[in-house]
């Protein structure tokens, strides 16, 4: 259980979130280092790059790769900015808020290092709205960081300029897909846009654009202080570095752990988050938030990083795993899950406007009990009609992986509400005895 | 509007399609090429004059690049490359159209048999094509609002609406002036306009075109024919000098009940106005002029057949010093030509009537002239004349032949009746002017012809464009057209010369 910590290293200190705090532990240091000895732009990402850190907002993309598609500035003139997306709203995904709220600095000092690595002019960060002390944490970081000269015109005395701001977001799910965050940023609906064209040529306003969730930024500091070796010392070859899990749902004590890329799910169940509440028997766990699916307890031990989840047959994800104990129904929370695509699609395309409603639809009617046993082909055939990448953005898998694990690994669950008829007659058949807490 | 398909700075490469080599251009989308190749790729949002968006997911076609595995893509947001090898009737294409198409169906209300868009509904075309023969969906079907007025133009149907945005981006995009969005996300959105507002604009019409469903509709269209009853024709719009690519929609009865813009490239691309669209009242039966006329002695008009009137007019030119001949400048360039032989065997003054600019000229399409031939007869001789002007030279001749649709009303009813009374008025048009009592007419001589609708030739527009304007429907027993008219009176004037 104990392993080299670094992503929450300084939050024992209750001031981290102010300049001082932050600088009382080192903050800005790989920054000014940077800065002060003028390590090339190319350097810098090639350290990233170098580093094997994976961005953590889904994906798994190269963080360093990611950057160095944005294009030569030597021969592409034009503005560049990057758009640090935290509107963390994968239901299950909790914890960039904790980086926000805890050590915003930690956050602005990464996206320093970015903007010198790629020339950047700006840099948005887009807050989810629900997220008020993340977005009052960091603006107040902002202002002490510009106060202090390390945000704006001529940064510590330097040539280099770089701005930040702060977007709220209003709510919609959609709006944290990398495009449709663009499209909201420019004051549009947030409908994300087909690619081609990538944001690294064609971005915010039509202008070189990188998109990087808060984690992989906030890593980016820790790797140029401490060199991309130390950082590959930890988590596996392919998925090096710790990641924040967010554990929620059924375990005795859920929270947001930094844990070692590669951990099997078990450990961080049990030793973590202290097992299954009140020592119940696991029903479904989902990996990496809720677009990743339902896997069964037989995996438990899957070693949580990248490659090792995408061969059980789901996504590593944003790393947020979800606990489901033996009183608890798969279908009936696919259902939940449905009703929340369904509510997020932005209705662009039209497998994703109508499927997800489609899906949300059969689940309900199996959920009330009055499921056909065809129905579950006909699950199959809609979450193929839409995905994989059939449609502009990948809210439409977001549906359909769901949908695919629950056919794939609870047929059996699916099949006992069509023959039982529905939730009312499952759950009672599975409710434990009143237990006095 | 005249566009760059010609022009040489466009990049093409080639690629393959259905076995076919194309040229295909590189600022276009690959469905562009495909559509070139006459491969039929279905599409909804994808529309040649608008950006591209990408949304319906219809259009999906089977791509082989490089050493790649094929890949089934959108063809409407893929950029083409060289060497492209496209297959539109691959099996995965096939399979991915069908799978989109149950998803566009599932909410569609399927009323095609009340549906003005039946017969020319894409959805209904591709579903027959690519589509299943039944919906897997039991679930109640989404009610949405199915007469929503959007102003004097356009009804929305929101069931039918299968949401490809094209009405939207028509709007945005053509004449840039955004009334529609779409309203609400996901399973919930709508077409609306804002705050329920009627829409404005001369170019509405177009909405009903571009929506490839049945969810806008013209209001004068509703109900009133089944497209596959109708009768179509290649003709150009006479309502101003843009002279824009129609459509003339025929009903078995010989009723015009549409006109539609005809994608032209160099003139109006796939647009026109209302004010084109909706010039239907010209075309009208109601006050048609046919054969011959002369005021009655005692009341109205003497009716005689179109030869009877044809002698008079010839005795009345062949009296006439030196006539004033009076063109309408919905005159075609063959009918002008006619006319100036005329003109030349009777040593009389040939002009057209050249009408005020009017206010309905825009950027877009409109020119705010309304002399749809002006270009052609001007490029032939004509002279260009004030109706004013014709008016105060009318006094200097013994007699005026005033011809060609829309003279009369042209000149005014006041205007004939300023004439001095010895002045011989000839007048050939569409239309019969207001019946006056007996002998009190100013018009000697009146003769019916063909509307634009029932004639054939040619005008040239603004830009020295020559577009044809092609017979749609017969004219009424007893009318002819100008070309017919002018040719037999030229007969006429030949053989009394020759007599005398």
């Amino acid at each position: 259980m104990s392993h080299e910590t670094y992503l929450f290293s300084r939050m024992a200190r209750e001031d981290v979130h102010t300049l001082k705090g932050y600088e009382a532990q080192g903050g800005y240091q790989a920054f000014k280092k940077i800065l002060s000895e003028g390590t090339s732009p190319t350097d810098v990402t090639g350290i990233v790059k170098d580093s094997g850190l994976r961005g953590r907002g889904g994906a798994g993309f190269p963080t360093g790769l990611k950057w160095s598609f944005m294009p030569d500035p030597t021969k592409d003139s034009r503005t560049r900015y990057m758009a640090v997306n935290a509107d963390e709203s994968e239901p299950g995904t909790c914890k960039d808020r904790i980086l926000m709220e805890r050590d915003p600095h930690g956050l602005l000092e990464g996206c320093m290092i970015a903007a010198w690595a790629m020339g950047l002019a700006g840099i948005y960060i887009y807050v989810r709205g629900e997220y008020r002390l993340s977005y009052a944490r960091l603006d107040e970081a902002i202002q002490e960081a510009r106060a202090a000269g390390l945000i704006g015109e001529n940064i510590m005395g330097s040539d280099f300029s770089c701005e930040v701001q702060m977007h709220k977001g209003a709510g919609a799910y959609i709006c944290g897909e990398e495009t449709g965050l663009m499209e909201s940023l420019e004051g549009k609906r947030g409908h994300p846009r087909p690619k081609p064209p990538f944001p690294a040529g064609f971005g915010l306003w039509g202008q070189p654009t990188t998109v990087n969730n808060v984690e992989s930024i906030f890593n980016v500091p820790f790797i140029l202080e401490r060199g991309s070796d130390w950082f590959k010392t930890m988590g596996t070859e392919k998925s090096p570095g710790n990641f924040l899990c967010g554990v929620s749902g059924h375990v005795e004590k859920p929270g947001v752990y930094e844990i070692a890329l590669g951990t099997p799910a078990s450990t961080i169940l049990n030793e973590y988050a202290g097992g299954v509440w009140r020592g119940r028997e696991l029903r479904a766990w989902i990996p990496g938030g809720s677009s990743t699916g339902f896997l069964r307890p037989e995996v438990i031990d899957t070693p949580m990083d990248h490659d090792s989840v995408k061969a059980v047959g789901s996504m590593f994800g944003t790393g947020a795993m979800i606990i489901l104990d033996q009183t608890a129904s798969v279908v009936h929370s696919a259902l939940v899950l449905m009703n929340f695509y369904e509510h997020e699609s932005c209705g662009q395309c039209s497998q994703c406007r109508e499927g997800t409603e489609w899906l949300a639809q059969v689940f309900q009617r199996i959920h009330d009990g009055q499921g056909r046993m065809e129905d579950i082909d006909l699950l199959t055939d809609i979450a193929n009609g839409m995905a994989p990448g059939k449609t502009i953005c990948a809210l439409a898998d977001a549906a359909a992986i769901p949908t695919h694990s629950v056919i794939r690994n609870f047929r059996d669950e699916l099949v006992e509400y069509v023959q039982e008829g529905g939730h009312a007659a499952v759950s009672k058949k599975r409710s434990l005895p009143l237990e006095v807490v | 509007m005249i566009d760059s398909e010609k022009q040489p700075e466009i990049k093409r490469v080639e690629i393959t399609v259905n076995g076919k080599t194309v040229q295909a251009r590189t600022d276009k989308p690959l469905i562009h090429a495909c559509l070139q190749a006459e491969s039929e790729v279905p599409h909804y949002c994808y529309h040649p004059g608008l950006t591209p968006v990408g949304s319906c997911r219809i259009c999906q076609v089977e791509v082989q690049q490089g050493k790649m595995p094929a890949r089934v893509m959108v063809a409407c947001r893929t950029p083409v490359a060289a060497g492209m090898v496209v297959d539109t009737e691959s099996k995965g294409a096939h399979d991915s159209r069908k799978e989109c198409l149950e998803f566009l169906l599932k909410n569609h209300p399927l009323d095609c048999p009340i549906c003005d868009k039946a017969g020319e509904c894409t959805l209904q075309d591709y579903s027959f094509a690519e589509g299943q023969g039944e919906g897997r969906s039991v679930e109640p079907r989404r009610k949405l609002e199915k007469r929503k007025d959007l102003g004097d133009v356009i009804m929305l149907d929101q069931e039918r609406c299968i949401l490809c945005s094209r009405c939207v981006r028509f709007m945005e995009e053509v004449p840039e002036t955004p009334q529609l969005c779409v309203a609400g996300r996901g399973s919930h959105s709508i077409i609306e306009t804002w705050n329920n507002q009627p829409l404005s604009g001369n170019y509405q019409g177009n909405l009903a075109d571009v929506c490839p469903v049945g969810a806008l509709t013209l209001k004068s269209f509703r109900f009133k024919a089944r497209v596959w009853n109708l009768t179509k024709t290649a003709s150009s719009c006479g309502e101003c000098s843009r002279g824009c690519s129609t459509t003339v929609e025929v009903l078995r009865a010989g009723e015009i009940v549409r006109i539609r813009p005809r994608h032209d490239e160099e003139v109006n691309k796939w647009w026109m106005c209302d004010t084109g669209r909706f010039a239907l009242d010209h075309f009208a039966e109601v006050d048609r002029l046919v054969g011959a006329c002369m005021p009655s002695a005692t009341r109205g008009w003497d009716q005689s057949p179109v030869e009877d009137g044809l002698q008079v007019a010839a005795d009345m030119l062949m009296a006439a010093e030196k006539p004033l001949i009076v063109a309408s400048p919905w005159l075609t360039v063959e009918e002008g030509t006619e006319l100036l032989t005329l003109g030349r065997q009777l040593n009389g003054r040939v002009a057209f009537v050249s009408p005020a600019q009017n206010e309905l000229a825009d950027d877009l399409l409109h020119t705010g002239d309304p002399a749809p031939n002006r270009r052609g007869l001007t490029d032939l001789g004509f002279e260009a004349l004030s109706p004013e002007e014709i008016l105060s030279a009318a006094s200097e001749h013994s007699s005026i032949l005033c011809i060609g649709e829309r003279v009369a009303s042209l000149l005014g009813e006041d205007g004939f009746n300023s004439l001095p009374s010895a002045t011989r008025v000839l007048l050939f048009d569409c239309a019969l002017p207001a019946p006056q009592e007996g002998g009190n007419s100013p018009i000697d001589l009146a003769i019916g012809l063909a509307t634009s609708a029932e004639r054939a030739g040619h005008w040239v527009n603004i830009d020295g464009i020559r577009r044809p304007i092609l017979q749609a429907r017969p004219a009424p027993t007893g009318v002819w057209n100008t070309v017919r008219l002018l040719q037999n009176l030229l007969g006429l004037l030949a053989t009394r010369e020759i007599q005398s």
